[in-house]
């Protein structure tokens, strides 16, 4: 079996669109979640909804995660592909799509739930910005991962 | 009671939202290639991290204008309610 079978670009394919499409399902579930607690509060206190949309950005900020590991495989493939290459990017995608996703769920129940607890106590603005953060960050370590495993591509380059 | 998303600047609360959302999709993919190719001269991952840090200065600059805005809407606030009392 040749190091370059034909085959092998679906895998690089695979790992571009996977990375996109998780975590954009991640940014959409914490967009949605957490929209639904802005508009309960929008009821009550609209001049917070400004503060209340942080949950929101955030999960635009993951979207734009899976859309930048998307962008740095897709520069990377090429009709000369190893079915290594195709194996590094399809697990730098799904690295980086799955981690979305997760981080996109949490973004969401927080966003939720401390969103509409803004309304009664405002001094839980500082608590939910910092579990925001956390959620956030399960998103760029799979970013940071997918960064790292695509740099063994660019190592091994030459099969074919 | 006095909203000021209606009634002082209706419009200004919108503008900076769309503000922000075009500059959460533009800033980051623009300064992902711009600095591939201006500053670190083809090198991935680098260019990688710099569009990472340009989405979180993004989200850091909103979480401050919201902060600042909410500080101003609750100074513009109170002088309203005390002429009711008069």
């Amino acid at each position: 079996m040749s190091q370059c079978p034909p085959f092998a670009p679906f895998f690089g394919f695979a790992g571009v669109a996977s990375a996109m499409v998780f975590s954009t399902v991640g940014a959409a579930f914490g967009t949605s979640k957490s929209g639904i607690g802005i508009a309960g509060l929008g009821q009550f206190k609209p001049e917070l909804i400004m503060k209340s949309l942080i949950p929101v950005v955030m999960s635009g900020i993951i979207a734009v995660y899976g859309l930048v590991v998307s962008v740095l495989i897709a520069g990377s493939l090429s009709t000369k592909y190893s079915l290594f290459a195709g194996f590094v990017h399809l697990g730098a995608g799904l690295a980086c799509g799955f981690t979305g996703l997760a981080a996109g769920y949490a973004i969401g129940h927080v966003g939720d739930a401390c969103v509409r607890a803004y309304v009664h106590e405002s001094k839980i603005f500082v608590g939910m910005v910092l579990i925001l953060i956390f959620a956030e960050v399960l998103g760029l370590y799979g970013l940071i991962i997918a960064l790292i495993m695509n740099t063994k591509v660019a190592q091994a380059s030459e099969f074919c | 009671m006095l909203r000021n998303n209606e009634t002082e600047q209706p419009s200004g609360v919108l503008l900076k939202l769309m503000a922000f959302s075009v500059a959460l999709g533009v800033l980051p993919l623009s300064s992902y290639y711009g600095s591939l190719h201006y500053l670190w001269e083809g090198n991935t991952i680098y260019s990688a991290i710099t569009a990472v840090v340009a989405a979180n200065v993004v989200l850091v600059s909103y979480i401050i204008t919201a902060t600042l805005e909410e500080g101003k809407a609750s100074k513009a606030g109170s002088p309203s309610e005390t002429r009711k009392e008069r």
